[in-house]
């Protein structure tokens, strides 16, 4: 069972990726085919702040229960796969708003948030290698995880009032439901289970391979 | 239990006055926070031009220029109150003798005091070199004193933090940069309203909260940072 | 069983992939000294941190109990005095601040400091960054035996010290273990003639 399933995750993508282009109906508003970006950038950009999340629960592990280097690990880990996501949440975003908006960058307020998690990740992975023994830098670097997760809310619900979105209505409009057509809503909330069980295949083989590599160095 | 709280406060209390009678011997703090806001301070008014921006231009911009130069002043001068112990060698010393959290609570006043005295000297010059009319100077002297809190205790716990590590200049702005933005994006639009007269509003209270929040964070972690 | 004593086993602790310590296991009882030998870099230094709680030992566990408690790393740090050469203090202020400071934050009694200074013949009024590596040595005793600790780690106690110095706080140290609540660590590269040695503990090799 456990080797059939990365052959599943292959399938239900490649599923999701012809959805995205053929199944699902082209939103109101949109230039083009352009709308399709939504299944690809959306999910990316929920899969890297549930990286986050996740880097920030082991970090919590690590410190309050046990001090195992296995939550580090997985903690670090989480934070350089996280990483990747964020940089192509980014990306997909910021294409998607040249071409909709005429400009790469707007500073919307979910272009900043994105860009305040991608540089938490980046400040969190320069301090990891800044500190070159193992306890303390599991340690520091656990708290800062923490301290990020702590000062990111902050900011969604500050920068709204800023400036006005120039993003589309999210999928939960104000009244509280959700305001989507039903087979991108179906592709979307697809798109984003794969992204997410991607993420965590590829994390969970970059913490058993470096499990490994440690347990090989040492002498 | 009154006994062991007024020990905390003793101990927090000795570990500013320690810091300060140090402070005053070298000058080194003083001086790197007042030469660097003064020299920004020239900078920027100097490029505004002899007869400042226009009002319109200026409610908006200035503001920004301001708390910059708080925040890098605040970077240059700030990490110094751990960076210099663990260079020194003294906070092995420190380590075996102070509890964590009075030490975190000396080091938080003492940089509280450094960051209002840098505001009590910037924030006036400011003010007449860019020409800048303030219409609720009580509100903007509730965000000064607000917004200083906040960068003091974010830069205290991110000062402990990277003075354990190498790079340690360059490192504190990396980390700090992050978590001081939601502060600086709120006393911006805060000093903007207070330049314009206009009421504070929800901006007020959630930089209290991000105050408090990153304040208790720091109390609570800071233990786990300093010691093993 | 004194209530005061120190117990540690199977202490490991590695920087990298060297691993410094391994293993190692000792006890010491009040009024007695544990003597630790080794060559250079066979991790004396080592042990006497995670001794004192300033360093977390990759495994083993270390048990000291004061008055039949037994101590967490939080309070084995504040209630153990350590002379150790990384041990500095604050050059700007003068021996009697830096002293003032870690007595208030150590709840020592005020008069403490100048007692211990004069016992041990240190000036007062010099400027910390102004003594000379003797009296920095002195200073560091003086400064370990501020609180009236139990446990005292020493590490290169007498390094650096003349003959009246030495002489003073190898006083000090037997008036320290005659007590009879005190214990003692000591690391040392040479042989050192210490009394009430209750065992040796050779690491390396």
């Amino acid at each position: 069972m456990k080797t059939l399933l990365p052959w599943l995750l292959w399938v239900w993508m490649a599923v999701v990726i012809w959805a995205a282009f053929f199944y699902s109906p082209l939103a109101a508003g949109f230039i083009g085919q352009s709308s399709r970006v939504l299944f690809f950038h959306v999910p990316l950009a929920w899969t890297a702040f549930v990286g986050f999340l996740a880097a920030a629960v082991w970090s919590a592990r690590y410190l309050f229960f046990g001090r195992r280097l296995r939550d580090d690990r997985a903690a670090a880990v989480a934070v350089e796969v996280g990483f990747v996501f964020c940089v192509l949440a980014t990306v997909t975003g910021a294409l998607w708003a040249r071409i909709m908006w005429g400009a790469y960058w707007n500073w919307d307020p979910r272009q900043t948030s994105i860009i305040l998690v991608l540089i938490f990740y980046g400040a969190y992975l320069s301090l990891r290698g800044a500190v070159e023994d193992g306890e303390k830098r599991a340690r520091l670097a656990a708290v800062y995880a923490l301290l990020g997760v702590v000062v990111t809310p902050f900011f969604f619900f500050i920068v709204p009032r800023i400036t006005y979105s120039l993003h589309p209505d999210s999928v939960i409009n104000s009244r509280g439901e959700v305001d989507m057509e039903s087979r991108m809503l179906q592709v979307l909330l697809a798109a984003f289970a794969g992204n997410a069980a991607l993420f965590f295949w590829i994390h969970n083989l970059q913490c058993r391979l470096r499990a490994l590599a440690e347990g090989k160095a040492r002498p | 239990m009154w006994r062991l709280a007024s020990n905390w406060a003793a101990e927090a209390l000795a570990v500013f006055a320690k810091d300060w009678r140090c402070e005053f011997r070298t000058r080194y703090a003083l001086n790197t926070l007042a030469l660097f806001a003064f020299t920004t301070l020239v900078v920027v008014s100097a490029s505004l031009g002899p007869l400042g921006t226009s009002a319109a231009r200026g409610a908006s911009v200035l503001p920004v220029l301001l708390w910059l130069i708080l925040l890098f002043a605040g970077a240059a001068g700030l990490p110094r109150s751990f960076v210099h112990e663990e260079e020194t060698h003294t906070a092995t010393a420190l380590r075996l003798a102070a509890t964590p959290s009075a030490l975190f609570c000396g080091k938080l006043a003492y940089g509280l005091s450094l960051v209002w005295a840098l505001e009590l000297l910037v924030a006036p010059l400011f003010l007449a070199m860019v020409s800048l009319a303030v219409r609720s100077p009580g509100l903007f002297v509730l965000v000064l004193a607000a917004g200083g809190f906040g960068l003091a205790a974010g830069s205290t716990l991110i000062a402990a933090i990277i003075a354990q590590a190498q790079g340690r200049s360059t490192l504190f702005a990396v980390l700090a940069f992050p978590v001081l933005l939601p502060l600086l994006i709120l006393v911006v639009e805060l000093t903007r309203n207070a330049v314009a007269g206009a009421p504070a509003g929800m901006a007020l209270h959630q930089l209290l909260l991000y105050d408090g929040t990153v304040t208790i964070f720091g109390l609570m972690l800071f233990p786990v940072v300093w010691n093993p | 069983m004194s209530p005061t004593d120190l117990r540690f086993s199977g202490v490991s602790r590695r920087f990298g992939h060297l691993a410094v310590l391994a293993g190692v296991s000792g006890e010491v009882s009040a009024g007695q000294a544990l003597l630790v030998t080794g060559a250079n870099g066979s991790g004396k230094s080592t042990l006497l941190r995670c001794l004192a709680g300033l360093l977390a030992p990759d495994s083993g566990e270390i048990e000291c109990r004061e008055e039949g408690r037994s101590l967490d790393a939080a309070e084995r740090r504040r209630r153990v005095g350590m002379v150790a050469p990384d041990i500095a203090f604050y050059e700007e202020l003068t021996v009697a601040e830096n002293l003032a400071f870690f007595a208030r934050l150590r709840r020592a009694r005020p008069e403490r400091p100048a007692e211990l200074l004069e016992r041990v013949g240190l000036p007062g009024d010099r400027m910390a960054g102004a003594l000379s590596s003797g009296m920095r040595q002195r200073l560091r005793w003086v400064w370990a035996l501020l609180h009236r600790p139990r446990l005292l780690l020493l590490d290169e106690p007498f390094q650096n010290l003349d003959r009246p110095g030495e002489t003073v706080t190898r006083e000090l140290l037997e008036e320290h273990l005659a007590a009879g609540e005190g214990l003692a660590v000591i690391a040392n590269p040479s042989s050192l003639e210490v009394s009430r040695v209750a065992a040796r503990l050779e690491l390396g090799g």
